[in-house]
């Protein structure tokens, strides 16, 4: 009985300091956009306000919404993209025999390991050369690029869970590969690919570094850049602004977390464990 | 070409040409940027490896790196301390264990650039709640970000809240795979919580830990968000990261001195890089 006793103890305190650890500091975010001051500790006098939220979405040389607009864009695009293209090379590696097959999975995992310093640097000179700085190709093109190893990976082991007979079948039926593909196994795999897409959409969402190199300005400049460069009147920061943008930019990944939890542990374990 | 390797090829294509046009090349060009003397309104002269003899005598860079070590290492660890409890935790049975999982979530799937504004208002030397908090427990206020210890703290800090998430997934996933049957025998043969955890949990657990360390670390070696949005690499560069200071060249100087510091980073990386992969290898084998 004392067994269960501890075991109960190490429980209770183990979820509430999961709790506590992962919500705390998002919750101070959320009071903070919600306060008249970012200082009302210090000056111990709460007032609650939404006007930080309406500034953000209203006030037009904040350039919020043409921040989230441009992520929107370009997240979905990439993260579309890189999902077909994923979904491609891992119906040919789990369905067709041919030489090299190892070696082209595991250099791409590589790949994904790469620092994106070592990449940036040149991709600037590239993007510079071809006139594309500061446009959404500019951040699409990499992007798609950055996500593949994990498209690839996760699209793999979900394909390789559904039968190869399914194809046999389909081929006896006279339906060429990519038939197949798309009338086949695409539609089984559906949970597979809505959930790819959905990682791979945070992990646009989320990059910061070629979309601080690449962009210059709100026409392409993205959420993670814009809350970076937030700057107020004699070097002060807008607290309140910048708390309600991550509020409002943290909806969209938070719903597709909390959502999709499940699918989202599942790719990730997918992806990162092999099996 | 017979249609056996034609087809694969037609399917591999998209993914091959990607890949190659904006990760491998791109890498290429960097090495080949790196023998060049690159500086703002002056034409390119080629050194060969002027840049790489320029970062041994360069004590900036000896310190950046020796930072980034240490950075990767302190914060590795505490986030498998930190990610095997989160991962028990998750594992247990409980009507709270969908919501627990979806709390756990929420550092990592927020962007970083993110979660590094919540730490630096927390880390704020004069309203921050860091410093409100030891206040009122009697402690004088801690220069958070304007010494380089305290900075070093305030960003392994957010480093750990950020990845932990991440860890606690990859060792639930190896959690899952311990057999029931095997820790149920373990308590009837009278071994208790602790002792069924060191010795039959964590050895079953070993591959996936390595897996976790190594990933960790790679990504850890490389970070550049939290340390750009909430010190910027100050007090006086003592935080700087190697992504942090080769950006610095690449934004105002010498663009080819930048390369090299993203070569070192990388020829780093890759090696950490094939161990983990001669690891999977090992383990699928």
């Amino acid at each position: 009985m004392n067994e269960m006793k501890t075991k109960r103890l190490l429980r209770i305190a183990g979820m509430i300091f999961v709790i506590i650890f992962c919500s705390l500091p998002f919750l101070w975010m959320v009071i903070i956009s919600l306060c008249e001051r970012p200082d009302f500790l210090l000056q111990k006098s709460l007032r609650l306000t939404v006007q930080n939220f309406v500034d953000i979405l209203s006030v037009g040389n904040l350039h919020f919404l043409d921040n989230l607009r441009n992520s929107m864009v370009i997240s979905s695009t990439a993260a579309l993209a890189s999902t077909m293209i994923g979904a491609l090379a891992a119906y040919a590696i789990s369905r067709m025999p041919f030489r090299g097959k190892t070696s082209i999975v595991l250099t791409v995992l590589a790949l994904s390991m790469f620092p994106q310093i070592c990449i940036v640097g040149y991709l600037f000179k590239i993007m510079t050369r071809f006139e594309l700085i500061n446009t959404y190709s500019a951040l699409i093109l990499p992007y798609i690029a950055w996500s593949l190893p994990l498209a690839l990976w996760i699209q793999m082991s979900y394909f390789s869970r559904i039968p190869i007979e399914l194809d046999k079948a389909a081929q006896v039926d006279g339906a060429s590969r990519i038939q197949t593909l798309f009338r086949v196994i695409l539609p089984i795999a559906v949970p597979g690919f809505l959930s790819t897409i959905l990682l791979l959409f945070m992990f646009s969402f989320n990059e910061f570094l070629f979309a601080l190199m690449l962009t210059t300005d709100h026409h392409a400049r993205t959420v993670p850049v814009g809350i970076s460069m937030f700057q107020g009147l004699h070097g002060e920061l807008p607290w309140g602004y910048i708390m309600a943008a991550s509020v409002v930019s943290c909806i969209p990944v938070i719903l597709v977390a909390l959502i999709f939890q499940k699918r989202i542990i599942q790719g990730l374990t997918q992806g990162a464990v092999k099996q | 070409m017979n249609r056996k390797i034609k087809e694969p090829v037609s399917f591999l294509l998209p993914l091959i040409f990607f890949i190659a046009a904006f990760l491998l090349f791109p890498v290429l060009g960097t090495f080949w940027n790196s023998l060049w003397h690159d500086v703002p309104f002056m034409a390119r002269r080629f050194v060969a490896f002027d840049n790489y003899v320029g970062l041994i005598k360069d004590g900036q860079f000896w310190q950046t790196s020796f930072f980034t070590i240490v950075f990767a290492c302190v914060s590795v660890s505490l986030e498998m301390a930190f990610g095997m409890i989160t991962a028990l935790v998750l594992n247990e049975k409980s009507r709270l264990r969908g919501a627990l999982r979806g709390i756990a979530l929420i550092p990592w799937a927020i962007p970083s650039v993110i979660g590094a504004r919540i730490w630096q208002l927390i880390f704020r030397y004069d309203y921050g709640v860091a410093n409100i908090t030891l206040k009122a427990i009697g402690i004088g206020p801690v220069n958070w970000l304007g010494t380089s210890v305290g900075a070093f703290a305030a960003l392994v800090l957010a480093d750990v809240w950020r990845t932990t998430p991440f860890v606690a997934i990859i060792l639930l996933a190896g959690l899952q795979t311990v057999p029931d049957d095997i820790l149920k025998q373990a308590q009837i043969d009278g071994a208790n919580i602790f002792q069924r955890f060191y010795r039959i949990t964590l050895p079953m657990m070993k591959p996936i830990i390595m897996v976790a360390i190594l990933f960790r670390t790679i990504d850890a070696m490389r970070v550049f968000d939290l340390i750009y949005v909430i010190t910027g690499g100050g007090p006086g560069g003592t935080t700087a990261s190697l992504s942090v200071y080769g950006y610095k060249f690449f934004l105002t100087g010498d663009f080819g001195y930048g390369s090299a510091v993203s070569v070192i980073l990388f020829i780093i990386a890759l090696t950490m890089a094939v161990v983990y992969i001669k690891l999977g290898k090992l383990r699928s084998q």
